[in-house]
């Protein structure tokens, strides 16, 4: 056998088509994937991860830091550059070469994969966890001559999570080997992570160079966008505003509120107008926020409906928030009579329980249990009731 | 008795006109179909009409239920092989695990290099890739079909499978319909996270006039059908209001049927003197209530002892006659107090056991909200020490407490005489229960010579 084949899949016949106007021009540039050249508004972060990589790289210490922050806050990204910047003042010979490993616990099927995945990218080499752990301690603890620093990031820190946390015990035990030259970034949503799930030397060995990255503003979110379009002008100001304003009171994630201009643009394209109007937000809005339970309540059949009012007249009766169906197939009977509608047999009811399980607006039970079945609700009681009474 | 069986007559003679109907099948064999199942013409006919001819689409999935021995899965036997369609008859309880229901149905509509297609510990969508693979090979010229039997150990197999195989038709894009058959409703069934709803059909119980007439079907060649069909007239008569399970009858039937031509064989009556032959069966009958349908003496005994003349029936004793066994006599004691631990409050020990109790008035001893007796509510779980106290107690000499009692109790247990209910590997304090009857401790006392209704709480 030869060399082995770099992975790729097949390329396309035809090249992908160019944007042909402004809006899809916008769409283009405001695609998640496209990481634009700087990151705006992620300034003092990005400092402050550098002259920390930088110095330890000058310096030829190891050393650990945690980036912590909610979804969609630009960690990932804000690292990545770094890395960037700092391979490039490598390439001139402004500070010492380098190695970059990154590897993502979301990626691996299991947290001792780490050591293979760390491995095969410093040295090539394929070998069993065990294997790749001991080749690791033996590479991290021996001095050797002329050996670079390398620079390692953990994504998605948590899911690096075992019992004994020995994974994450030997990431953060390499970096204090006198001779490993190691400085490893960990990346992870919560900021406690270290606290709640760490035993106490795996914590401390982590130590206390800790970041967190806040939420965007809805300035921030506004200038990200703006920089993002870079002059095509394509979103009215206003329209701008009041997707920024939303996400940001919500969430802050830079994400989410790219996707909300995407569609925005989209919904633009099939009203036909030259530019996105705040209408055009609204409607985006609406359709990513709006909750789609009150929606499938309202478009239920009449047996559906009538059974979510007889599960809360049964919780009203009961003063408990959990009935059996036996109890609420009594309740749907009655509200069938009153109604004037010809009262479902137990295994009508239970269909029409089933299907509204189905969907997730009740919590059920196994169907074994038949008649003793408990249901609950998986929405609030005010959900269901402004949803019935909208109609 | 006569004009019943007229009305089953007439009943017959329009049955026999309706012959099952449905256009892309051979009329002689639709025509033998429906002679082999007598009083399910309509839902042999609905099930017809579901499965269309022979070359379009069915429904994907049919559930069919109904009660022991109501003929589901026969008129699905039948029909499959009387009409030659393509199927699998398949048992869940055979199929323990989703692999071997998976190769069962390739084998059966593919040969068997295709069931060995499938890799070792197989998952559904192995199934539907070699499935599909097949069917592009041998493409289904008729509707192929997949019957289920006992289908509710299907609900125990991996949550996917039943979803999966009520969508077959979709997943594997083949002319093909699983048939479920089962006792339980449907409601029991359902997932969840929802399925597709299969078609149901009820198979309804046979009424006394369908058992008749099926039952007067397997007719003795040596005697004439009247004689048979009054012969099973006095037998549902006896029987039909504790059991409509078709099977039992027939079982029934053929093993008293014997007994019934007794009198013609000697010569003491003719088979016209229905009255003199049903003076001769009857108690004939009321006592194999108490013996063959519980099978408590087994069928060739039964049929052992109606040669033997001299020997009356149920003098012989039946299984749960055998309730005696043999003890050593401090399991005997243990066992009694085991028992009086399990049926009496432990509030009562000290009257009974304790030699100068003082004076207990009996107001304060009988308890007035205590109505119920302990002997209908069960057994209670009593701890070690309190056996073993209640023990030493009821033994009148001094037992040293060795290795031995001890063994005793737990060899107890591995008798099933008690049970223990905390954990198995509870070593101190461990709580166990007595699972005898009153009959059985009686029996044992009276070998021991203790009076246990004397301290028994509900008798006193």
């Amino acid at each position: 056998p030869g060399t082995p084949r770099t992975p790729s899949i097949p390329s396309r016949s035809l090249p992908a088509r160019q944007p042909a106007n402004v809006l899809e021009e916008a769409r283009t540039r405001l695609h998640v994937s496209s990481v634009p050249e700087s990151l705006p508004c992620r300034e003092q972060e990005f400092q402050d991860i550098y002259s920390f990589v930088e110095s330890k790289i000058m310096d030829g210490t190891g050393g650990c830091m945690y980036v912590s922050g909610v979804p969609g806050t630009g960690k990932t990204a804000t690292v990545h550059e770094v890395m960037r910047c700092l391979q490039q003042a490598a390439d001139v010979d402004q500070i010492p070469s380098f190695s970059f490993v990154e590897i993502n616990g979301m990626k691996m099927t299991d947290p001792h994969q780490a050591y293979v995945q760390i491995l095969q990218e410093l040295t090539g080499q394929k070998a069993t966890a065990d294997h790749a752990a001991a080749l690791l301690e033996r590479r991290f603890s021996n001095p050797a001559p002329r050996k670079e620093t390398t620079v390692l990031l953990v994504d998605e820190l948590d899911l690096l999570w075992t019992r004994k946390q020995n994974v994450m015990y030997n990431l953060f035990d390499w970096p204090t080997r006198r001779h490993a030259r190691l400085v490893v970034l960990t990346i992870a949503n919560t900021m406690d992570l270290p606290e709640r799930v760490m035993i106490n030397r795996v914590a401390s060995r982590l130590g206390l160079t800790r970041m967190s990255f806040q939420p965007y503003t809805f300035k921030q979110l506004q200038q990200i966008i703006t920089s993002r379009l870079n002059k095509v002008k394509a979103f009215e100001e206003d329209a701008l505003q009041l997707a920024s304003r939303k996400v940001a009171a919500l969430s802050g994630d830079a994400r989410r509120c790219l996707d909300i201009c995407r569609r925005a643009t989209e919904i633009c394209e099939h009203s036909a107008a030259a530019l996105v109007g705040m209408s055009h937000v609204m409607e985006a809005l609406d359709e990513m926020f709006s909750s789609a339970y009150v929606a499938a309540i309202r478009s239920a059949s009449l047996q559906e409906q009538l059974f979510l009012r007889a599960v809360i007249a049964e919780f009203r009766r009961l003063g408990l928030e959990e009935a059996t169906f036996q109890q609420v197939l009594l309740q749907h009977q009655a509200l069938c009579r009153v109604e004037g509608v010809q009262p479902v047999g137990v295994s009508e009811g239970l269909a029409v329980c089933q299907r509204l399980g189905a969907c997730r607006l009740l919590l059920l039970e196994s169907s074994r249990l038949g008649l003793l079945m408990r249901v609950r609700l998986n929405v609030s009681q005010d959900d269901v009731l402004y949803a019935l009474k909208a109609d | 008795m006569c004009s019943e069986r007229n009305v089953c007559v007439v009943v017959d003679g329009v049955r026999m006109t309706a012959v099952l109907q449905q256009p892309g099948y051979d009329e002689e064999r639709l025509r033998q179909a429906a002679e082999q199942l007598p009083s399910r013409e309509v839902q042999a006919g609905m099930l017809l009409s579901l499965m269309g001819e022979p070359d379009q689409y069915s429904y994907p999935s049919i559930f069919i239920y109904g009660h022991q021995a109501s003929g589901k899965s026969y008129v699905m036997q039948v029909l499959l092989r009387e009409l030659e369609l393509p199927h699998a008859a398949v048992s869940c309880v055979e199929c323990v695990s989703a692999a071997l229901l998976f190769e069962h149905v390739l084998r059966s509509f593919f040969g068997d290099d295709a069931a060995s297609r499938l890799p070792r510990s197989p998952s559904l969508s192995d199934f539907v890739r070699v499935y599909r693979q097949q069917c592009s090979q041998s493409p289904a010229k008729q509707t192929r079909y997949i019957v289920m039997e006992k289908a509710e150990l299907l609900r125990d197999a991996d949550a996917n499978i039943l979803p999966a195989f009520l969508r077959l038709q979709e997943l594997v894009e083949d002319n093909i319909t699983v048939i479920l058959l089962s006792e339980i409703v449907w409601d029991k069934f359902r997932p969840n996270t929802g399925c597709l709803e299969p078609l149901l059909l009820h198979f309804p119980d046979y009424s006394k006039g369908e058992l008749h007439q099926i039952l007067s079907r397997d007719r003795h060649p040596s005697y004439s059908a009247e004689l048979y069909s009054s012969y099973i007239n006095i037998l549902l008569g006896v029987f039909y209001s504790v059991c409509r399970d078709l099977r039992e009858l027939r079982h029934l039937a053929a093993l008293n049927f014997s007994k019934f031509c007794e009198p013609l064989l000697e010569g003491r009556a003719k088979e016209t003197d229905t009255h003199k032959l049903w003076r001769n069966i009857e108690p004939h009958l009321k006592r194999a209530m108490q013996t063959v349908y519980l099978r408590e003496v087994s069928s060739l005994q039964w049929e052992q002892m109606q040669q033997m003349e001299e020997k009356e029936c149920g003098a012989l004793r039946g299984l749960s006659a055998h309730t005696h066994i043999e003890l050593p006599y401090y399991s005997k004691f243990l066992l009694i107090a085991a028992y009086l631990a399990s049926y009496n409050p432990a509030r009562t020990d000290k009257r009974f056991f304790v030699k100068h109790h003082g004076k207990i008035r009996k107001t304060n001893f009988l308890k007035k909200n205590e109505k119920t007796s302990n002997h209908l509510l069960g057994p209670k779980p009593f701890p070690l020490d309190r056996l073993l106290a209640i023990f030493y107690s009821v033994v009148d000499s001094r037992v040293a407490p060795s290795a031995s009692i001890f063994s005793q109790i737990s060899s107890l247990v591995t008798l099933q005489l008690l049970t223990k209910v905390s954990h198995d590997d509870q070593l101190d304090a461990p709580k166990y229960k007595c699972s005898v009857s009153m009959d059985f401790i009686c029996a044992i006392s009276r070998t021991v010579n203790f009076d246990i209704i004397k301290y028994l709480y509900d008798f006193l």
